[in-house]
């Protein structure tokens, strides 16, 4: 069976999801939180089985599809996987399970189940084509919950989302015919397998070309400034767990992507465009937190400083050395648990006034104390608080960046410190001073169906925050080799100058100095 | 005293003739049965055409092997070719058209089926568009093309509403201007080289090195005049959207498909020498040609408030898409063109299936036309299954992986990469992102908007037979599950596609 974890991991919840057709309507939630959980389950062992000191892929899986156009059904999982994975399957529990009484549910479950089988396809795919038949795949059932779920500009928000990506992951498709052609000429095979990939060395020009075609599909879904503006749409109209899970995962799909397919094809691309996607990241990051604190809808805000956060974890993966990727992966999965949080606790809010507007609240630790508690603990999180799962990655990813530029690094740091204003001037909007408004004087506290949902994301926050290790060490292996092998294909002085290589590490030398000692 | 003509029966290897005699029998012996014995069912001739298609069928099959063993095989005076592309254009055919058939058995009593007539004619048509592809003979070719295309106006016609006389007249106006141009191109390249056997004609350019590349210029730009209306390539599209409108629905669905691959397989023969001659100025114009089409198509399919005129435009814009093999003229352009057809003939013939039972003998008062957008609005509430099914189609046609189309758009895409055409395959992109908003636009009004009122599911499926949903079916499981079938054919294609020396 653990030949077939990962095929079992991505078609499990689909085939779920067709029985799910057959399930009486008042017993879908039971069925949709069980699968959701056995499909967790499965992940979870997944980390379990999987060697942590491994670099490479592992579990690999091999099927031809088109083989004699070289599509190949290819899965595999590493360090930067894996965490994604189980990433994608909890939320999706979290999201079932935290599901109020919508209509419809039995479909939305059925709905959520297939995006699950696209999300987990996407990160574990390790052949172009299969990516991009999940990549694209899972638009559908998100066009479908934005558009069927959503609030009253649904459509507009759910159109805008579909074409915006399905553009962007056209030309993406573009670059990826090439890259199987270019793998031709030099092999006479055709591939679209990315490890076959990955052992081509491209000259500079040609890299610098595909670069900007892959960067457009992934910028797009990431979404990277100026190519953000239907994220905010799709968080404002979607529902709760709509935005929990594009914020959580979707949106994951981007920066993953840089890092799987954009840094080990392309180093010298990477290298050369280092600085200008640096200060794109950084123009994300300060641009967004300001729109955020002008807006009046909380939970624009928090797409907003989602979009920022996003920023950083660019920052990190174009810092081209390990504690930047590293740390880039880490945030990945510390955003997804922190701005999925958020959604979920503004949902918890939306759920009982029918509004998000921040006006329409205030003093609201009063009534809810609890509910104010979970949600400081995540936006310190969100803010960057040390201990807090979130501080660890952003603390790596701007260290790592360090090492490129001081003077980006700094701006970047500052801009998390307005990060910070308009989070707590949010918070002090809504949870302190008197409660004015009549209707909020007797709202329910956190109810155990949202327990339920926010108790592990809280403990998770804090748990990583403090001893990050069992997730960080698999991925700092994994980026290990991804590095060396970036170092040792760069052809231009930027690319060798830019990224590190690992074979001979400080170490050494210190070794060395201690042999010269004893002789 | 001329001398006595001797030819032996084996050189004209009369057997080369036998895939499109045998639907010429079919449709004889229908007129046949109708003399005899008249006022019969019409499910007796769907199923003679049907059983007559199969044979058809059986016999390429056994052309098909002749193929792959002895290579292409000439008879009749050698105005016949039996080689890779003649066989897969008469495979795509001859499947269309079984396909097709069964349509005839609604429900409701539509006009035309009840005429023994149509179905004598519609395997006429077959045998026409047979000829046309199974030979380089120009003479042949227009016997074949004006056969298959009074045939086709005919049965357009006899779809007896009001726009269905408009529809059958402007398509045989326009039909016959098309006939004229090709009959002056062909007259010039006759003057020109004393042929009208495509591959001599090309043998006598290349020979004299297109000395006289003024006339050939004239000659080329008339034959391109001829084959844009038959592809419906803009600007001679003008017919197309008015003629999908007025015939039935499954009618324009066939129209998208079966006489297009007859054109297109005509157009490869004739353009692949050409296009490999180095005439920059033929280039350049099929460049636009495809360019235009592809792009313009799409903009005008945005704006349709009717899915069947939605439909034909994005059929315009396929074409234009596919034309782009015949521009690259590789061997894997060539092959991916077929590739896209057969993907294509499954989608599309299912989603035009779709709005044919959909089809209303009279309309109610909120709709505007047929099949306006507003007719599907809330689908996925009153009739779930059938809206699951257009949906699909939907996104097979837009090109979204797994489902059919995607497939033959990213072989088509990756042949224009390979051989330089790296802007082509950009705008080809693009234009799939543009073309994914108006079907994009049907699933918005079939999955997120409430029902009009007053509809109820039944109307989806108001002339569903069992046939009717098996054709549909058939054309469902093929765009879901294409992507087992993709490498076979791929293979097979490419095979036949190469050894016939494209």
């Amino acid at each position: 069976m653990l030949d077939h974890i990962l095929s079992l991991l991505i078609f499990f919840p689909a085939l779920a999801a067709v029985f799910g057709f057959m399930i009486q309507k008042e017993s879908m939630r039971a069925y949709g939180i069980s699968v959701a959980a056995i499909e967790f389950a499965l992940s979870l062992w997944l980390w379990y089985v999987f060697d942590g000191n491994v670099s490479g892929m592992q579990f690999m899986e091999s099927l031809p599809l088109v083989p004699s156009f070289g599509i190949n059904y290819i899965l595999g999982v590493d360090g930067i996987s894996l965490f994604i994975v189980i990433l994608a399957a909890f939320f999706t529990m979290i999201g079932i399970a935290s599901l109020t009484d919508t209509p419809n549910v039995k479909y939305m479950i059925i709905t959520l189940l297939f995006l699950q089988m696209t999300m987990v396809g996407v990160f574990v795919a390790l052949d172009a084509i299969v990516f991009y038949i999940f990549w694209e795949l899972s638009l559908v059932p998100m066009l479908y919950i934005i558009g069927a779920w959503g609030g009253p500009l649904r459509i507009y928000a759910s159109v805008k989302f579909f074409l915006y990506t399905f553009t962007g992951s056209l030309v993406m498709l573009v670059g990826m015919l090439f890259m199987a052609y270019f793998y031709y000429q030099a092999t006479g095979v055709w591939s679209f397998a990315i490890l076959d990939w990955y052992r081509l060395i491209l000259p500079e020009s040609f890299q610098l070309w595909l670069f900007a075609a892959f960067f457009i599909g992934f910028a797009i879904k990431v979404p990277m400034f100026p190519f953000h503006t239907w994220l905010p749409y799709a968080h404002g109209q979607a529902p709760t767990i709509g935005s929990v899970i594009l914020a959580a995962i979707l949106l994951k799909m981007g920066t993953y992507a840089f890092i799987r397919f954009s840094l080990p094809m392309f180093p010298d691309a990477s290298a050369f465009f280092m600085v200008p996607i640096a200060i794109i990241a950084i123009i994300m990051i300060v641009y967004t937190a300001m729109v955020a604190y002008a807006q009046k809808d909380i939970k624009q805000v928090v797409a907003y400083s989602s979009i920022s956060h996003m920023g950083v974890i660019i920052l990190g993966t174009f810092a081209l050395n390990v504690e930047g990727i590293s740390g880039s992966i880490f945030l990945m999965i510390a955003h997804g648990v922190v701005s999925g949080a958020l959604f979920l606790l503004v949902g918890v809010i939306y759920d009982r006034r029918h509004t998000k507007m921040m006006s329409e609240f205030g003093g609201l630790a009063q009534v809810m104390p609890r509910y104010a508690t979970i949600f400081g603990l995540m936006l310190m999180a969100s803010v960057g608080m040390p201990l807090t799962i979130n501080f660890v990655g952003e603390f790596l990813s701007l260290l790592g960046f360090y090492q490129q530029s001081h003077i980006l690094t700094l701006l970047a740091g500052t801009a998390i410190i307005v990060g910070a204003i308009y989070m707590l001037a949010a918070y002090k909007k809504m949870f302190f001073g008197e409660v004015t408004k009549e209707e909020n004087k007797n709202l329910k506290d956190v109810n155990k169906r949202e327990w339920v949902a926010l108790l592990p994301l809280g403990v998770i926050t804090i748990w990583l925050g403090i001893y990050p290790k069992p997730v960080l060490e698999p991925i700092n292996n994994s980026v290990k080799s991804i590095v060396q092998l970036m170092h040792n294909k760069a052809t231009t002085e930027l690319g060798k100058e830019r990224i590190p290589n690992l074979v001979k590490p400080k170490v050494v030398i210190i070794e060395k100095t201690i042999i010269e000692e004893v002789h | 005293m001329l001398a006595p003509i001797n030819i032996s029966m084996e050189s004209l290897n009369v057997m080369t003739l036998a895939p499109m005699l045998i639907p010429v029998v079919g449709a004889l012996l229908i007129l046949v049965i109708d003399v005899i014995k008249g006022g019969l069912h019409k499910s007796l001739y769907v199923v003679l055409s049907l059983l007559f298609l199969a044979m058809d069928f059986f016999s390429l099959l056994d052309a098909s092997e002749i193929f792959t063993q002895n290579g292409t095989v000439l008879g009749m005076f050698d105005v016949m070719l039996i080689d890779g592309l003649a066989l897969l254009a008469q495979f795509i055919i001859v499947i269309a058209s079984m396909l097709f058939i069964p349509l005839a058995l609604t429900n409701k009593r539509f006009h035309e089926f009840s005429y023994p007539e149509f179905f004598a004619l519609f395997l006429f048509m077959i045998a026409g568009f047979q000829f046309m592809v199974a030979t380089d003979n120009l003479i042949l070719i227009f016997v074949g093309l004006e056969t298959a295309s009074l045939a086709l106006y005919t049965l357009i016609a006899m779809h007896n509403r009001d726009k269905s006389f408009e529809a059958a007249v402007k398509y045989f106006t326009m039909g016959a201007l098309a006939a004229g141009f090709f009959s002056f191109g062909a007259m010039v390249f006759y003057a020109l080289t004393g042929s009208v056997e495509i591959n001599k004609i090309a043998l006598v350019l290349a020979a004299n090195g297109y000395a006289d590349i003024g006339y050939v210029l004239v000659g080329v730009s008339f034959m391109l005049a001829a084959f844009a209306f038959k592809l419906s390539l803009i600007p001679f599209h003008t017919w197309a959207p008015d003629v999908y409108e007025g015939s039935s629905a499954p009618m324009a669905g066939y129209m998208s498909i079966v006489p297009k691959i007859a054109a297109f397989v005509v157009a490869m023969r004739f353009f692949e020498f050409l296009v490999h001659s180095g005439i920059v100025w033929l280039d350049i114009v099929l460049y636009a040609f495809v360019i235009i089409t592809m792009t313009v198509a799409n903009m005008w399919a945005l704006v349709q408030t009717d899915v069947k005129r939605m439909l034909a435009y994005s059929s315009i814009s396929h074409a234009g898409f596919v034309m782009a093999a015949i521009l690259i003229g590789t061997t894997q352009a060539n092959s991916a063109l077929f590739l896209y057809w057969v993907l294509f003939t499954f989608t599309n013939l299912g989603s035009f299936s779709m709005l044919w039972i959909s089809r209303q003998k009279s309309l109610p008062d909120h709709q505007m036309s047929d099949h306006s957008y507003d007719k599907f609005a809330g689908m996925i509430k009153t009739a779930p299954v059938p809206a699951m099914i257009m949906g699909l189609f939907m996104l097979s046609l837009a090109g979204i992986p797994p489902f059919a189309l995607f497939w033959g758009k990213i072989y088509l895409i990756s042949s224009a990469v390979t051989s330089g055409y790296t802007i082509l395959a950009l705008i080809m992109a693009l234009n799939s992102a543009i073309a994914g908003y108006y079907y994009l636009k049907l699933i918005v009004y079939m999955f997120m908007k409430e029902p009009v009122v007053g509809a109820s599911g039944q109307i989806y499926v108001a002339n569903a037979t069992l046939a009717l949903k098996t054709i549909i079916g058939i054309a469902a499981v093929g765009t879901i599950f294409a992507f087992v079938a993709i490498n076979p054919l791929l293979e097979f294609i490419t095979a036949f596609v190469y050894n016939s020396g494209y």
